[in-house]
């Protein structure tokens, strides 16, 4: 079941994190053109754990650094998150994630 | 006899005017950055128990300070209901912030 | 080339009273994002930031001391903490969040002289 555009806010961020389920993200990534992969998926739920973790999304440094400290060091670079999420990781990783936009997003 | 209720640390000017008109008739909650008064073994805590007033804390607020387990047992904890019980029993309200 | 500033970042608000100790910590990850770590010292109130077990989901907005939590991640690893303040409170170390480096007065006030600019919140 698609969600309503009021759902997402202006930028199409998920008002509610809590509403958030894979179905969502598959709708937020057709919107995006993006074909969701195991390896998106991996770091969609990275992200989901980042932001119970610290109660924040996280800018472009911490999501590299805590790739490499969760999924190791092949992983954690912006390279190997760029091919993932073009343009920017860290923004769109966590708009397909359900959660919100990050602040420190320049 | 007001019900006092205090939104301040007690670095804060209005902690310790709060604390001058705070008589033993009256009711105290602390609630927002007033929970911080309330930490066991402080000398904060011990001047508004000296105050002789009845005490109570906002159980939201003292959560999300993380501190609810240090604070000082003569704060009895309320919800928003029973703020809104307490602000019932007392004719006026004096917000300290 | 020129040498980097030395960046003081000064933190004196508790947490949720203000929107001021959120700007700080949302100052400080914005500042490291573009390699320019600040030194962070938490000053008075702002000791009550750093507080372990915070839950704020009952007030509607995030945990300041998880958000601190991630610290370590922009590469900002050596933070400073009034010891009078927390002494204040009744609070040591352990009740932190995150690992800290204690400074009394004169430390702080030559932290201060040691920076070639403070942002203040």
């Amino acid at each position: 079941m698609l969600l309503p555009d009021t759902a997402f806010d202006p930028e199409g961020f998920l008002r509610d994190i809590n509403q958030w389920s894979p179905d969502v993200a598959e709708q937020i990534a057709a919107s995006e053109n993006i074909q969701l992969e195991a390896a998106h998926w991996e770091i969609l739920y990275l992200l989901r754990d980042y932001y119970a973790q610290f109660d924040s999304s996280p800018a472009m440094r911490a999501l590299v650094k805590y790739s490499a400290q969760k999924l190791g060091k092949d992983k954690g670079t912006s390279l190997y998150l760029l091919k993932l999420f073009p343009g920017s990781p860290a923004k769109l990783g966590s708009k397909l994630a359900g959660l919100p936009k990050p602040d420190n997003c320049l | 006899m007001p019900l006092h209720t205090l939104n301040a640390t007690p670095n804060q000017s209005a902690f310790a005017q709060c604390l001058r008109m705070l008589g033993p008739q009256d009711a105290l909650l602390l609630l927002g950055d007033g929970v911080y008064g309330a930490i066991k073994d402080t000398e904060a805590a011990k001047a508004l128990q000296n105050s002789g007033a009845e005490l109570y804390i906002l159980e939201p607020d003292a959560r999300a300070s993380g501190l609810e387990k240090r604070l000082a047992e003569c704060f009895k904890p309320l919800d928003y209901d029973g703020f809104v019980e307490l602000s019932e029993r007392f004719p006026s309200q004096q917000a300290w912030y | 080339m020129t040498q980097t500033k030395k960046v003081l970042l000064l933190t004196r608000h508790a947490p949720y009273g203000g929107s001021l100790a959120r700007a700080a910590v949302d100052a400080a990850l914005a500042a490291a994002a573009f390699e320019q770590a600040p030194s962070l010292l938490f000053m008075g109130d702002a000791v009550l930031q750093l507080v372990s077990d915070q839950d704020a989901s009952a007030v509607g907005t995030r945990s300041h001391g998880r958000v601190l939590e991630s610290l370590p991640l922009y590469d900002i690893d050596q933070v400073f903490v009034d010891q009078t303040a927390l002494l204040e409170y009744g609070l040591t170390s352990h009740d932190l969040a995150i690992d800290v480096i204690l400074l009394d007065d004169p430390a702080m006030r030559q932290m201060l002289a040691d920076h070639d600019h403070i942002l203040s919140f």
